[in-house]
């Protein structure tokens, strides 16, 4: 593989300035010839999207292609910090809680403007950004997250004093910059309705310019951004699907951040090229086995232990993802502020799990999992079905399309299927989804358990740091002994970028942010 | 020609109208809910309730139907219930770059496969049609995204001539004809193959009629004879095929617009299958069904300018 620097691409032009005059016979060509045009017009940094973008309003929003340029467009009311995930302030300089807990009041900074003269940002902008979350008819996937509000008020603009029905401690996780958490400028939503979606407006760094289907979003600078202008002039995301084409892209330097990078093949060449950096990090994100308590035999823990120590997941990672996952022993990875690692472990050992099965008196059951059509999902539970075969579990798969998948899961009456819980670092996000009783239906508890109620409450009731950790460590060890979800492995985010890029962090959030980056 | 022209539109209605209907129930067999999709895993049954009511999915089917058709009758087609934006709007924006592939690649095919074809034809059996044979074979058997992978790594990246992005939204008519180049030499390339093999076979079913012979005893030149006698006759079957062809390549060009990230309807159409985006799908499907049939009537005219016994009346 051969640096190509950016004279390379110049000569490219060149050269096919030559061919093209040699046919067309004309001695001037316009100016039109320019792969680099967009280089050329100031600092644009140009960034491949995996897949089009389809909704930028946060209280619609999904997928990480979004999610990455809406996080450039709006703030929160406090956001996550890009390398340690600690939640710092955005668009309120302060809060405080009250000593019980259930009022949280927020001084949002003077002087905050939204982009294209919607005025500036208020604590009536806030409100307004929530109450459309919480409305059953506003149609918004958030809903669940800001349950448990009493109210919010607004006593003057700066302030916001959300009242919640009992202490969460967790609660600033879902007032944080992401998802639910973005604030919109009430006029301009009221203004623009249906097209705000694609067409948004916010306080952020960049500013939203022009979407063209299929192909590309085009992002500029927020020049009076409140905590200073962008080093670049603007960003231009570019939809390229597949991975390969995308590589090439990023070696001849037609883009110059290649985000959500999972090929390992292709992870291995970008690692070869020089003037290429590939970074990662662990995601807050595990894969999981969900295994339905109330269906006989896996409501006894042996069983379901048995089947955590028959899963070679490490062959799995090593073998089918080349290492480009994480182990996994718990579904707080180490990314989380609460993560621990003093969990009961479930290393690969056919023979403990068959004495397992024997103990809790079934050698051998019919067992099926289902899983959803996409990759590596539909690939992955082959090899396990082998595993779960070798001790005696005659093991079946169901791979379903997207939409009867989810109907089959959300029925409850499966025995087991495969799911991801994508999300912020709150450790609700994974906790409450998967081992909550209120997490279904409808939501990801198809484990149907319920054993960790109590521990649950005590976390949200965890005064300071110290006591969430431990309250946290409680519920892991907890369903660690339990095991009615058998952690898989952890994602990691990949993401490859050229030396003229400078500054880039990566975060745990499956998601881009490029505020700090500089063009070299 | 007018007459014929009537019937061609009574005929494009028709079919718009049938295929709309079976895209629409089709859509709705397929399981999946679009308020499940938006709402995704936490949805309650009363947020679903709700946004199943906004939707109008809450109706019976049969009055779904007859609600779509009433608005569709009126020109309008519904907006995406992902992106909010009209849905005729999203397909029409994704058409012209379908059809710049379309016409670029057939132009492309057309230039490699006709000659190729007349070339193994004349010269039946000797090396230069067995090596012709065989590189249409392999255009046809090489899948095209393969083929597309390859030829980006090669001229984008070994050779550097063209970029390995198969489209461009800024710069002129010439920079976006550059990067055009790459992906329309691909499914040319394709396409040729299929456009040789049926030329040559063509050729060869006319150059063995009598017709061919009594020319040849008359002393005609054999370039006259190739020419206006063989490729004229020859010609109606390469037509229908590339009239096939052109149709496809808007809504299964899924995979070069893939592989060269490129937009286009194929893609357009599959993003909103997956996402059960009924309204998209519709307004997409009629938009292929209108091309088919415009494509198909083109034909018929084109048919009576090359064989007056086909002419239309």
């Amino acid at each position: 593989m051969t640096k190509r620097s950016s004279a390379g691409t110049s000569q490219t032009r060149r050269r096919f300035m030559q061919v093209a005059g040699a046919a067309s016979a004309a001695a001037t060509l316009p100016g039109a010839f320019s792969i680099n045009a967009q280089a050329q017009a100031g600092k644009i940094l140009r960034v491949r999207l995996g897949s089009d973008i389809s909704v930028l309003d946060p209280s619609h929003i999904f997928q990480i292609e979004n999610q990455t340029v809406s996080g450039h467009i709006f703030n929160g009311m406090v956001k996550y910090d890009q390398a340690t995930n600690k939640i710092v302030p955005d668009a309120a300089s302060e809060w405080n809680v009250s000593s019980d807990g259930t009022v949280f009041t927020f001084k949002l900074r003077p002087g905050i403007n939204f982009q294209k003269n919607y005025g500036p940002l208020t604590s009536v902008d806030v409100k307004y950004s929530l109450d459309r979350v919480i409305d059953p008819k506003g149609g918004s996937k958030y809903t669940g997250q800001l349950a448990g509000l009493k109210s919010i008020d607004t006593p003057d603009p700066q302030t916001v004093v959300i009242t919640l029905e009992k202490p969460n401690s967790g609660f600033l996780h879902k007032v944080t910059a992401f998802n639910q958490g973005w604030i919109v400028p009430k006029k301009a939503v009221e203004e623009r309705g249906e097209k705000f979606k694609l067409d948004p407006v916010g306080s952020g760094p960049f500013v939203f310019e022009k979407w063209t289907a299929g192909t590309e979003v085009r992002l500029s600078a927020n020049k009076d951004y409140f905590e200073g202008a962008p080093k670049l002039d603007g960003i231009l995301f570019r939809v390229i699907r597949d991975e390969t084409a995308a590589a090439i892209a990023l070696e001849k330097r037609e883009i110059d951040v290649f985000y959500a990078l999972q090929q390992p093949e292709i992870i291995d060449r970008l690692k070869k090229v020089s003037g290429i950096t590939v970074m990662n990090r662990e995601a807050n994100h595990t894969i999981n086995l969900v295994l339905n308590t109330t269906i006989k035999p896996l409501n006894d823990a042996r069983v379901r232990q048995a089947m955590a120590h028959a899963l070679n997941r490490k062959g799995l990672i090593d073998g089918f993802f080349k290492g480009t996952k994480g182990e996994a022993n718990s579904v707080l990875t180490s990314s989380f502020a609460e993560f621990t690692n003093d969990v009961a472990k479930y290393p690969y050992d056919p023979e403990k799990a068959k004495a397992l099965l024997k103990e809790a008196g079934v050698p051998s059951f019919k067992f099926e999992i289902t899983a959803v059509g996409l990759s590596p999902y539909d690939k992955i539970v082959v090899p396990m079905a082998d595993d779960l075969r070798q001790v005696g579990i005659e093991t079946t798969l169901k791979v379903l399309e997207r939409g009867a998948y989810t109907q089959a899961r959300n029925s409850g009456n499966v025995q087991s299927c495969i799911t991801g819980v994508v999300g912020s670092p709150d450790p609700d996000s994974p906790l409450v989804s998967l081992y909550a009783k209120a997490s279904f239906p409808p939501g990801l508890n198809t484990a149907r358990y319920d054993q960790v109620e109590d521990l649950l409450a005590k976390a949200s009731l965890a005064g300071d740091a110290a006591a969430r950790n431990a309250a946290y460590k409680a519920i892991v060890q907890k369903v660690a002994t339990d095991m009615p979800v058998i952690p898989l492995y952890s994602d990691q985010v990949f993401m490859a970028h050229t030396d003229a890029v400078k500054g880039l962090e990566q975060n745990s959030l499956f998601t881009m942010q490029s505020y700090a980056v500089a063009l070299a | 020609m007018l007459d014929y022209l009537g019937r061609c539109l009574v005929q494009l209605v028709v079919t718009l109208l049938g295929v709309v209907t079976v895209a629409f129930f089709l859509m709705r067999a397929v399981p999946g809910d679009p308020a499940q999709y938006m709402l995704g895993d936490y949805a309650t049954k009363e947020a679903l309730a709700v946004l199943r009511e906004q939707l109008g999915l809450d109706l019976p089917v049969y009055q779904q139907y007859l609600l779509f058709m009433q608005r569709a009758l009126t020109g309008d087609l519904g907006s995406s219930v992902v992106t909010g934006q009209p849905a005729m709007t999203e397909i029409m924006d994704s058409l012209p770059a379908s059809a710049a592939l379309a016409v670029t690649g057939l132009l492309i095919a057309i230039a490699i496969g006709v000659p190729l074809g007349i070339i193994s034809a004349v010269r039946q059996g000797t090396w230069v049609d067995v090596a012709v044979m065989m590189g249409a074979l392999a255009g046809i058997s090489f899948p095209v995204f393969w083929l597309g992978l390859v030829a980006i790594l090669v001229f984008a990246h070994k050779l550097s001539i063209f970029p390995a992005l198969g489209a461009s939204t800024s710069g002129g008519l010439l920079t976006q004809l550059y990067y055009l180049m790459l992906p329309a030499i691909v499914f040319g390339f394709s396409v040729a193959a299929y456009i040789a093999r049926l030329t040559r076979s063509a050729m060869l079913e006319v150059l063995g009629q009598d017709y061919v012979r009594v020319a040849r005893a008359m002393g005609i030149r054999e370039s006259r004879i190739i020419g206006r006698l063989a490729l004229r006759n020859a010609l109606i079957p390469i037509l229908a095929v590339i009239g096939v062809t052109f149709t496809l390549a808007f809504g299964n060009a899924i995979l070069i617009e893939v592989v060269f990230s490129r937009p286009g309807v194929g893609s357009t159409l599959l993003k909103a299958i997956l996402a059960r985006d009924y309204q998209l799908v519709q307004a997409g499907v009629l938009v292929l069904a209108a091309v088919v049939v415009v494509v198909n009537v083109s034909l018929d005219v084109i048919y009576g300018f090359i064989d007056p016994r086909l002419r239309v009346t």
